[in-house]
């Protein structure tokens, strides 16, 4: 109580400064862990615009050309092919994810058996390591040796070509990330559903509202800011697909599977000419940074 | 007489350069290194996993202690590039597929020359002329020893003799005998895929170029890429045409750990894979009866088989080459190279293949018979030729991968499909 009293009593010049001493301690304690994180950052990043104006040879030559790669990747078919099958690849991906993840989460609002058991075998998929999901999906959609044509042909259905087939890897892959991924949309959209105040519902169905009128002007309407984070927590993952790609069809068949990342890290790593990969992979981080700022503004736009 | 003299002075420079070399060997000591640190970049294959078996006795007989880094094929090349690009002293020993990359890492000054090593610093026993003098010519430029060879292999034909007589078909002695073969059999036998090899676009050029080289073909000719020349256009249409009409569905994404499952399940009669799958063909004993193994039969250009081994070498950044190349020379020293045999590597080293233990461990199954004779044809009459012999040989690999490709799922004509490879092979021909 004494404490309190003197603190009350103390001047607002003491004050003032011992606020000030203590922001200048804060800074002081903090500033070189923020050096350093904004050095992690920092330095990859300008390091990697750096080698985006050299270009290699094979033999690792460097040589400073400009802009003279970003010249290349406008008249590079490869790129506009790798930047349509990562937009055709991230629009299939996020519109089955987010149709599933919301209709999963409602699935799981209600239930009442066994939540936990339910919520953990749900983490199972997206908890899987990339290369596992990758080599599991390879075996099962083995055209001659998987289980996904063995359970066609014993339901007289035809049996697929899955990755291997031009027209279906596309579809294909993008369903193995909706198996994995799915569940965790759902558990983003379950949180959003806990915090929806219960008040408007019981206004709701005082006024006789049915269940599909509920969710299409209560439920969806207020789910749509966390509809919107999950939104934003894909797209940067599905704009820069790889792993299950490379394990499953390394760009193929043909180009068919060629996303900008795949192209990227086959002329950095591969082909060895670092200078032109980093500038295809500071395009993409450009696109994936103005997908998330518009959704961020999305986001801002339906919050309530 | 000039001649003569000339002779003379050859015969005397060898002997001295031999007597020179004994004394050398003779003062070599295995412990010079003792106490020190050496890291080998390793890739998770079938070779490095028997060799890293004895690891604990290189430790003992050099006292040298050894840090293995170990990843799979490409993110070995991966954390290489990484290495290597920042002139890192991190990796010492790095293993290497001169076929593949060897001009390239070369050209970029990654591999410290090995000859004066060879030269100065070998163990009495270690044979080096007992090497394959092809896989050590393939792995020098420029006049440098960039590796030593670990193995050898290349592709083989695996081969069903029960389906074959149930078919009624021979052993096939040409490549118009194979297309035969599988033709009778997917008549014979509809449950049966009668021929598989690789499809996969990175990993075929290292079947197709066997198919090329028989079939006389070429993918260089003047200086200009060549896929459109008869043999070569010839080449591209068999391959493909046996994976499209006999293959299995969806083999545009098969490598060798498709082949060999689909192969060792008894899915399929003809297997065109590498050498060194015998053991995972083998897994399991089901085939170990009913198999044959023969290199590629004959082409137009009779049997030119693709023979290219794994190398070991030591980094231009390593801060202690001789300590490393006392690792390298260990691994591919005789005493090493005939344990690892027994355990299906096969032997970059004559002495080996002909050593007793060897012998016994070959003669126990007729198969290992047939793949010891298929091995002494690859070292016999081999070409490392996969893909094309540039610099930029990995890039190469796409464009020809691209072509078979398009040719098996029909998305092109033959003419269109070498025409447009062969213009991006040009560009990058024409790349320095």
């Amino acid at each position: 109580m004494a404490s309190s009293l003197e603190r009350t009593d103390m001047p607002d010049a003491a004050a003032t400064l011992t606020e000030d001493r203590q922001t200048v301690e804060l800074t002081a304690l903090s500033a070189p862990a923020v050096a350093f994180t904004v050095g992690m950052i920092a330095f990859p990043v300008v390091y990697t615009i750096w080698l985006s104006f050299q270009s290699f040879s094979s033999t690792g030559q460097q040589s400073f050309v400009g802009l003279g790669n970003y010249a290349k990747l406008v008249s590079d078919n490869e790129f506009w092919h790798g930047l349509w099958v990562t937009v055709a690849l991230y629009v299939l991906s996020l519109v089955l994810q987010l149709f599933f993840g919301v209709w999963l989460a409602l699935v799981l609002f209600r239930a009442k058996r066994l939540p936990g058991i339910v919520r953990s075998l749900l983490i199972s998929p997206f908890m899987m390591p990339p290369v596992v999901a990758g080599m599991m999906w390879l075996v099962i959609l083995d055209p001659s040796l998987g289980a996904a044509n063995y359970i066609l042909t014993s339901l007289h259905l035809p049996p697929s070509d899955w990755l291997a087939s031009p027209t279906w890897v596309i579809p294909t892959v993008a369903l193995i990330d909706t198996w994995q991924w799915t569940p965790y949309v759902a558990l983003i959209v379950l949180g959003g559903l806990q915090s929806l105040p219960p008040s408007v519902y019981e206004a709701a169905q005082i006024d006789g509202a049915s269940s599909f009128k509920t969710f299409q002007r209560i439920t969806l309407p207020l789910l749509l800011p966390t509809v919107v984070t999950a939104t934003i927590l894909r797209s940067v993952d599905l704009l820069r697909f790889f792993d299950i790609i490379y394990i499953t069809t390394q760009g193929g068949p043909g180009n068919a599977s060629n996303t900008l990342n795949i192209y990227g890290f086959r002329v950095g790593f591969e082909f060895f000419n670092i200078g032109y990969a980093s500038a295809l992979m500071l395009t993409l981080t450009a696109i994936v940074l103005g997908v998330v700022l518009a959704f961020n503004r999305l986001r801002g736009a339906v919050a309530w | 007489m000039r001649g003569k003299a000339l002779a003379a002075q050859l015969m005397l420079s060898v002997i001295v350069a031999g007597t020179a070399g004994s004394a050398r060997a003779a003062d070599f000591n295995w412990k010079k290194f003792q106490g020190k640190t050496v890291t080998f970049l390793a890739n998770n294959n079938p070779i490095s996993a028997a060799l890293l078996t004895h690891k604990a006795d290189f430790e003992k007989l050099t006292g040298i202690t050894l840090k293995v880094d170990g990843y799979q094929e490409q993110q070995m090349r991966q954390r290489l590039v990484t290495v290597m690009n920042a002139h890192s002293d991190e990796v010492d020993v790095f293993m290497t597929l001169p076929s593949r990359e060897g001009a390239q890492f070369a050209a970029a000054g990654w591999y410290a020359d090995l000859t004066p090593l060879t030269r100065n610093e070998v163990a009495p026993d270690y044979d080096y002329a007992g090497l394959s003098q092809a896989l050590l010519k393939a792995a020098t430029y420029d006049g440098k020893l960039t590796s030593m060879p670990m193995n050898i292999e290349g592709p083989v034909l695996y081969y069903r003799t029960d389906i074959f007589k149930k078919c009624g078909v021979d052993a096939p002695k040409t490549i118009a005998d194979v297309e035969a073969a599988a033709k009778k059999i997917k008549a014979c036998d509809s449950s049966i895929t009668p021929f598989v090899s690789r499809g996969l676009k990175p990993a075929l050029p290292y079947t197709f170029s066997n198919f090329l080289h028989n079939m006389g073909g070429n993918y260089m000719v003047n200086g200009k890429s060549a896929l459109c020349s008869p043999k070569d256009k010839a080449a591209l249409e068999t391959y493909s045409g046996l994976l499209r009409d006999y293959g299995p569905p969806g083999v545009v994404n098969y490598s060798f750990p498709q082949i060999s499952a689909l192969y060792r399940a008894g899915r399929a009669a003809m297997d065109f894979e590498a050498s060194n799958e015998l053991r995972t063909v083998m897994e399991g004993g089901d085939r170990l009866k009913d198999t044959a193994l023969i290199p590629l039969p004959a082409g137009d250009a009779g049997q030119v088989p693709t023979a290219i081994g794994w190398g070991i070498a030591v980094s231009a950044n390593s801060k202690q080459p001789d300590a490393a190349w006392y690792f390298v020379q260990w691994a591919t020293s005789p005493a090493v190279q005939k344990l690892l045999a027994v355990e299906g590597i096969a032997p970059p080293r004559s002495s080996v293949a002909s050593d007793p233990a060897y012998r016994k461990w070959i003669e126990e199954q007729p198969v290992r018979k047939q793949w010891q004779a298929a091995l002494d044809v690859l070292a016999a009459k081999g070409s490392s030729e996969v893909g094309y012999p540039i610099v930029a040989n990995p890039e190469s690999r796409e464009f020809i991968g691209q072509a078979v490709q398009a040719l098996i799922l029909k998305q092109k004509s033959v003419d269109q499909a070498c025409a447009d490879a062969d213009k991006q092979l040009d560009a990058l021909i024409a790349k320095k």
